[in-house]
């Protein structure tokens, strides 16, 4: 499919990746900067103690727990609705995939309520395993779909029986999307920090805040974010080996028949009763605390004018934000999955590293960019869009690199001898190919943009109310009451982009 | 998919893009340098509700940017002299300290400055306190008598309460331990905050920790006195299975807190700036503020329509001046192996 590494990007696509490397780069060297202040004694003085080995401790529990919890459950559930005879699949289908439209620190604050074993590193692994679900299970749901299942037919005829079949010829084939999915994961529990604000862990994330919050000591909290970029390095790189093993190839896209679904049997209670666990613990649970508030809190209806305008202003920032992130992943991906090479390498991987960093220390590196060469950008929409872009960019990347991949760069050479030129010759035959990963990066930025809180409150003009920050505000004052309105409409509002990711990303390898 | 739904797509797609945007760039002006620019860490509705008096009665607009005060300061500090602040308004004295010791701060009116006493403004008049909480204990009124309640700060680092209290790394703990420093000393203090570490449990919140207190997961916790107040107005006082409670005496755990404004040195409006905070400290400003948070005036003669116990019967004897940016609390912190 793809040819060797001696192969030459276009210049049009190297400028292209070009933009987004030097944007990713500024946090990085931010924090490179601000550490190195500290001194090297500094340096060792502040990292090696009994406390950092603790918060190192703490963050690879939950980062690795999580990830491989929420990869099982996400297998499991995969193969029920999309292997076994379970009766209402299509339905469970997007009831795995629901919990995506609720942001983690709604769910943590609601089940963080229900008492102190929650509140603790068990909890947190629960809490954030239920939230990372949807976020592996649609990816290996749609290379489960995208699978020969002739492959399955000779090895079951080799005698293999069904676990080893599932072993030797399913996994290594959904191993890319699933390794790659899992891996985004990783970055994102890294850098999480609204979910465990409400319980008793501590963390990188919540020492940065900690430093920034209770010492003004923007040198040690870059420090510990410098160890947060180094924790990132093996899961950036871990990510694109998993997927440049991939060794599978076929000619075409197979006669696929239709899969005839294993019967389950006497296991179907137990299948069913399964994804009906998973839907009130990752759905029910959170849903019914923000009913909860509305009923009991006495702030109810509180700012209630502010909620339509909020809406606005959220999808006005989410938008645009998602639109430029997706432009920008574009060229990285091509770049990488067309044309290999040590650079196209690292723009590739770069913004993993960044994804890692919690979202203060991204806005303050553009702070310091901004104000310093680019005065006139400060605190404008357009910086704020930047910032996102930085922040979300391998979200983006991860969505069309599934399509990207399925394009043979070849279709380019043939309009390129057809007199077209590299760019030409990309938007008509790459480009159309990339729709469906671009449908689906779209959605799944939109989503998480809508969202964000820190660079949004720094950095957008003064006045901006997204609900996102009105829900902030009024959960800052325990106004839970006037908050649930604002986080309902979050989740209402998420509902859209989750159903369109989930139906492109189904839709995306189907071969029925 | 067929190629026409491709095109369809395609064409969709970028149209789409296109409009997001032109929808973008046409927000890229920015909001109108007239008025002042305040950078808000206090309670939204309490600074909202300030702000609209100080516009009615000065005719001059004030544009707020809110999100919490440490950040607000390391935004400050990333800014310096071309920050697009006049003004910063935060919820806690040590934030706007920190900036006050980068020398980020203008000098406020005497006249200004003597409105309220000395003790709750910067020593070098570079910011003012502008309304007071107190620091306190939140207890389970089902898992502690009143009459059992620590008789000082001190017993909280001893064996004696182990396991029965939480504490909270944020927002007043560092005015907590600047004040054992001040009263008992050094050492004491990094022995306090050692039995802490070792007795006590450690949450990520003050909102959480008094959660945890009213629903009976923990017995106390160490805390300041509006987060009480905020679930009471959520819940209702008499619903409540928590309440507040203040050491006798002058012991080291008595503190007042004062949110605390300044204006910025680098601000092109100072003459509004200086006049925006003498409002703070007027009576209607005054009023303006207690009505909406359930925290003290700084200014005599006023009284919280919140029904908050008198100031007068809690002593504390380090003031906000005397706690500065509390950043000889970071070492012992660090010392104890609590950050």
């Amino acid at each position: 499919m793809t040819r060797g590494p001696q192969a030459l990007p276009p210049s049009w696509l190297v400028m292209a990746s070009l933009i987004p490397f030097v944007l990713v780069a500024l946090p990085i060297g931010y924090v490179i900067v601000q550490g190195w202040q500290a001194g090297v004694g500094g340096i060792l003085q502040n990292l090696i103690r009994p406390y950092t080995l603790n918060l190192l401790l703490n963050t690879l529990t939950i980062a690795v727990s999580v990830t491989v919890l929420a990869g099982l459950i996400a297998i499991a559930a995969a193969w029920g609705t999309e292997r076994c005879d379970l009766p209402g699949r299509r339905w469970w289908r997007l009831a795995v995939a629901l919990p995506l439209a609720i942001p983690a620190y709604v769910s943590s604050f609601a089940w963080s309520s229900l008492g102190p074993w929650f509140q603790e590193i068990q909890g947190a692994i629960l809490i954030l395993t239920f939230y990372s679900v949807p976020l592996v299970y649609l990816p290996v749901v749609a290379a489960l779909r995208s699978l020969d299942p002739n492959f399955e037919d000779v090895a079951r005829s080799l005698g293999h029986g069904r676990w080893r079949t599932f072993r030797r010829v399913v996994l290594p084939q959904i191993a890319p999307a699933l390794g790659g999915s899992a891996l985004l994961v990783a970055a994102h529990m890294l850098a999480e920090f609204g979910a465990l604000s409400f319980l008793r862990v501590e963390t990188f994330t919540t020492a940065i805040f900690d430093q920034y919050t209770a010492e003004f000591n923007n040198q040690a909290a870059a420090l510990l974010s410098g160890v947060l970029m180094l924790i990132c390095l093996p899961v950036a790189f871990a990510e694109a080996r998993m997927r440049t093993r991939r060794r599978v190839a076929r000619i075409g896209r197979g006669s696929a028949r239709a899969l005839v679904p294993i019967a389950l049997g006497p296991l179907m209670p137990l299948a069913i009763l399964g994804f009906v666990l998973l839907t009130i613990l990752s759905f029910g649970v959170p849903i019914v605390t923000l009913g909860f508030w509305v009923w009991q809190g006495h702030s109810a209806g509180q700012g209630i004018e502010r909620v339509l305008p909020a809406l606005a202003t959220t999808l006005g920032y989410a938008l645009p934000g998602a639109v430029l992130t997706t432009i920008a992943a574009v060229p990285l991906v091509i770049a990488t999955t067309h044309f290999r090479g040590r650079f196209a390498m690292l723009c590739d991987r770069l913004p993993y590293i960044v994804h890692g960093l919690p979202g203060i220390v991204v806005a303050l590196a553009a702070v310091a960019t901004a104000i310093g060469f680019l005065p006139a950008v400060y605190q404008t929409s357009g910086l704020v869009l930047l910032v996102y872009l930085v922040l979300f960019l391998p979200l983006a990347q991860s969505s069309v690199r599934a399509s990207a991949e399925l394009v043979p760069r070849e279709l380019s050479d043939v309009a390129r001898s057809l007199g077209k030129t590299p760019f030409q010759a990309f938007v008509l035959t790459i480009l159309p190919n990339l729709l469906p990963g671009i449908g689906a990066a779209l959605a799944l930025t939109a989503l998480q943009l809508m969202r964000e809180l820190t660079a949004t409150l720094l950095l957008a003009p003064a006045g901006v109310v997204t609900l996102a920050t009105e829900f902030w505000n009024y959960t800052s004052d325990r106004a839970y009451g006037a908050a649930a309105p604002f986080a309902a409409t979050l989740v209402l509002v998420s509902g859209i982009p989750v159903y369109v990711f989930t139906m492109r990303t189904l839709r995306l390898n189907d071969v029925r | 998919m067929t190629k026409l739904n491709r095109r369809f797509l395609l064409q969709g797609g970028v149209s789409l893009a296109g409009a997001s945007l032109v929808a973008g760039v046409a927000r890229l002006g920015r909001a109108a340098d007239a008025g002042l620019t305040l950078y808000n860490g206090q309670h939204r509705a309490t600074t909202e509700a300030l702000v609209a008096a100080f516009t009615k009665s000065t005719g001059i607009q004030v544009t707020m940017r809110n999100a919490e005060s440490p950040e607000l300061a390391a935004q400050i500090a990333e800014e310096g002299a071309r920050s697009p602040a006049d003004l910063f308004f935060s919820e806690q004295s040590p934030p706007i300290a920190s900036l006050q010791e980068k020398g980020l701060l203008g000098q406020i009116d005497p006249a200004t400055l003597k409105l309220i006493p000395a003790k709750f403004s910067a020593k070098d008049g570079t910011w003012i306190g502008a309304s007071v909480r107190t620091r306190v204990i939140t207890y389970n009124k089902k898992m502690v008598a009143p009459a059992d309640l620590p008789k000082s700060i001190m017993d909280f680092g001893t064996a004696a309460l182990n396991g029965k209290f939480g504490y909270v790394k944020q927002d007043g703990f560092q005015e907590q331990v600047m004040s054992i420093v001040h009263i008992k000393g050094r050492d004491a203090a990094l022995a306090w905050l050692k039995g802490l570490k070792q007795y006590g449990r450690s949450y990520n919140g003050n909102r959480i920790a008094s959660t945890a207190v009213e629903n009976g997961e923990i017995a106390m916790a160490l805390s300041n006195n509006y987060y009480w107040y905020s679930l009471a107005k959520e819940k209702g006082a008499e619903n409540l299975n928590s309440a507040l409670y203040s050491f006798p005496g002058d012991d080291a755990g008595n503190i007042f807190n004062v949110s605390a404004a300044g204006m910025l040195k680098s601000s092109r409006n100072q003459a509004a700036a200086q006049r925006f905070l003498a409002f703070m400290l007027s009576q209607a400003g005054q009023e303006a503020m207690i009505a909406t948070t359930a925290e003290y005036p700084v200014l005599a003669g006023l009284t919280s329509p919140y029904g908050l116990p008198p100031l007068t019967n809690v002593t504390a004897p380090v003031s906000p001046a005397d706690m500065g940016s509390a950043a000889d609390a970071y070492g012992l912190e660090r010392e104890a192996g609590l950050i």
